[in-house]
């Protein structure tokens, strides 16, 4: 595949995905535009039900076939919209250039199958044939740190952080260009977080992988990501590098994220909640998503979609009363 | 000096396995003074729930002897177990399962009120209505059923639930590590002010050290089954002494991008809790681990109210 030079590798373009349920339509992805470079890092950020997962899964087009659906966007992979893909195609690029981690590695592994050989599967369906699938899935369990002669074990003689380890075997086994990894490290304990974050940025480091990470820790953001994005309600609100992120957080919404987290610094008496609870995606409130939790919100952001404002640097945020908020921080 | 609310005192549970004895909670002592918040801290498997649940008798211990307020509740049954246990409250972790699905919310906070048959129905009823907006929980909401509400609004029912029949010691077992972390803080505030206004007594089983550190007055670290120090809150951040507190702390990633915690990470997992071997438990995957650690260990003083179990903290 050329690599384009003025092309970023990744590229999703107003991305818009809905569910049916109940007769209703959630509005899970409203019109998001991101971009990712191979080697790099961005994280998607945001609250359970916030779209994260849906994102990641319209890329893979790996979204429950009846009850969902793509309506509009694209998605372009080194300048291939694979949403456009027949599904045949679109099966040689899942597992092999894209692929995902998912965050519950007690539900990812088949139980009755041995771990090696959930590996190995994954390999000879995208190698030539005549590869050695077994020699390669044992490569790859020495690479997450698990003995090789642990192949032939099942998934219930693994511990949490092991199997997470198996699931990320599986996910890199074809050396993917792009990386899904959803809370990868969520279910895990903070020590053994640690050890698998660890892991994940070496081997992407090692093969220059895109990395799209979703989680809602902001920690694990801090330690490994380039990029962030906040999402809510479905619309990215803030995209920024992680530093503008963290040092200049302007959207209410992020403000208001790192405000609710119990600073380890200091000592506060009460912590600072953002009042309300996310909307209801079958009901999504007109204009901008978190007028009705925000206490900046005016008639203005009552109306019509809120244009994102972009500072020359990338720094976007998606607030109609930016200038004013600012100025009161002043 | 006052008696503690809670005093426990070599404490031990232990589960038959097909594999042998599993040492989930192994000679704990520890006391909580009234209006206050003692943090247990530890990962997966520690034990921290079940010495929770063993301390208000949801698990018979297998050996040591708890306290409330001065009186040995140990072996306690019927009647007398039914009255401890009044004052004795738990809010589960996970807010979905814990509330019985076929019940509306008001029949759930009511239920104990029934249980407990000391109430009128008149003053069932205004108990009920007291304790939602308590926790405030809008009045259209009583008749709705659990999945009706979000994970926030559930937390408070097991909250107006737990303090019904006005419990003084709380296990608050994980009450906010299903919930998002705007949610997170509403709940947090709520536990805070309700201890405030009350005078409750907490122990707040946690394994984030950042909700551990805002809310608790002292904290436990637990291992496998194990105290591996005890001291004051922000001490233990400010100063922690065992070597797995200090790993434990370094793992986590912190939201400082210029000043990222110096990480130290551990090799290995927590071993297995069955038929565990005298001495350190933490010796496997600890760094500083000498012969010594293989003898029993002994918990040591080392400054007022810091306690260590570590044979070799006076030479790290």
């Amino acid at each position: 595949m050329p690599e384009n030079q003025n092309m970023p590798f990744l590229s999703v373009k107003d991305l818009v995905t809905e569910y049916k349920s109940d007769g209703k339509i959630v509005h899970a992805v409203n019109g998001v535009s991101l971009t990712l470079d191979r080697g790099r890092t961005l994280g998607l950020v945001g609250e359970t039900g916030a779209g994260k997962t849906t994102i990641a899964k319209s890329i893979m087009r790996i979204l429950p076939d009846v009850g969902s659906k793509i309506v509009g966007g694209q998605v372009l992979l080194d300048g291939r919209n694979l949403l456009d893909l027949p599904e045949h195609e679109m099966r040689k690029i899942r597992g092999n250039t894209i692929s995902m981690i998912f965050q519950d590695p007690m539900t990812a592994l088949n139980p009755v199958q041995r771990v090696g050989e959930q590996i190995a599967e994954v390999v000879k369906l995208h190698s030539d044939p005549g590869t050695d699938c077994e020699q390669r899935a044992k490569e790859m369990l020495e690479v997450v740190g698990i003995p090789a002669e642990r192949y032939y074990e099942y998934p219930h003689q693994f511990s949490g952080g092991m199997k997470q380890r198996v699931v990320i075997a599986i996910a890199l086994a074809c050396n993917p260009l792009l990386l899904l990894a959803d809370e990868p490290t969520t279910a895990l304990d903070v020590t053994i977080q640690a050890q698998v974050m660890d892991l994940i940025v070496d081997l992407q480091k090692k093969f220059q992988t895109a990395l799209l990470l979703i989680t809602h820790d902001m920690g694990v953001v801090a330690t490994v990501c380039d990029d962030v994005a906040v999402i809510y309600a479905g619309h990215i609100v803030e995209f920024g590098s992680k530093e503008q992120i963290f040092d200049h957080p302007t959207h209410p919404y992020t403000i208001g994220l790192f405000g609710a987290i119990p600073d380890m610094n200091e000592d506060e008496m009460w912590l600072h909640p953002i009042e309300g609870l996310p909307p209801d995606p079958t009901d999504l409130p007109e204009g901008c998503p978190f007028h009705p939790r925000c206490k900046h919100a005016t008639d203005a952001c009552k109306h019509g979609p809120i244009a994102p404002v972009t500072t020359a640097d990338g720094h976007m945020c998606r607030c109609c009363r930016l200038d004013e908020i600012s100025k009161e921080a002043n | 000096m006052p008696v503690p609310v809670i005093e426990v005192k070599h404490l031990k549970k232990y589960f038959s396995t097909p594999r042998g004895m599993l040492h989930a909670v192994d000679d704990v002592s520890f006391t909580i003074e009234r209006g206050k918040t003692l943090g247990v801290v530890g990962e997966s498997g520690c034990g921290k729930s079940t010495l929770g649940r063993t301390i208000i008798h949801l698990h018979e211990p297998s050996a040591g002897q708890v306290f409330l307020d001065g009186n040995d509740i140990t072996g306690v049954r019927g009647g007398d177990l039914k009255r401890a246990r009044e004052k004795m409250q738990i809010i589960f972790q996970d807010p979905y399962s814990s509330l019985d699905s076929r019940k509306t919310i008001e029949s759930t906070v009511r239920e104990p009120l029934k249980v407990a048959k000391k109430y009128s129905k008149a003053e069932i009823d205004e108990k009920t209505i007291a304790l939602m907006n308590l926790v405030g929980i809008d009045e259209r909401l009583r008749q709705s059923y659990p999945h009706e509400l979000d994970g926030g609004r559930r937390q408070r029912v097991g909250i107006a639930r737990a303090l019904a029949l006005d419990p003084e010691f709380v296990v608050c077992d994980e009450p906010v590590s299903a919930l998002d972390v705007s949610i997170q803080a509403q709940v947090l505030n709520l536990l805070k002010k309700l201890q405030m206004d009350k005078g409750l007594t907490y122990m707040f089983v946690t394994h984030d050290m950042s909700v551990v550190r805002h809310i608790s007055d002292d904290i436990c670290v637990m291992y496998l089954g194990q105290v591996v120090e005890k001291c004051p809150a922000k001490e233990l951040f400010r100063m922690p002494l065992h070597p797995y507190t200090k790993a434990l702390l370094s793992a986590i990633p912190s939201v400082d991008i210029h000043h990222p915690n110096k990480r130290e990470i551990l090799k290995g997992e927590i071993t297995s809790p069955i038929n565990p071997k005298p001495g350190c438990r933490f010796a496997a995957r600890c760094p500083h681990a000498t012969e010594a650690c293989q003898q029993a260990q002994v918990q040591e003083e080392v400054s007022p109210g810091h306690f260590v179990t570590c044979c070799r903290i006076h030479e790290l």
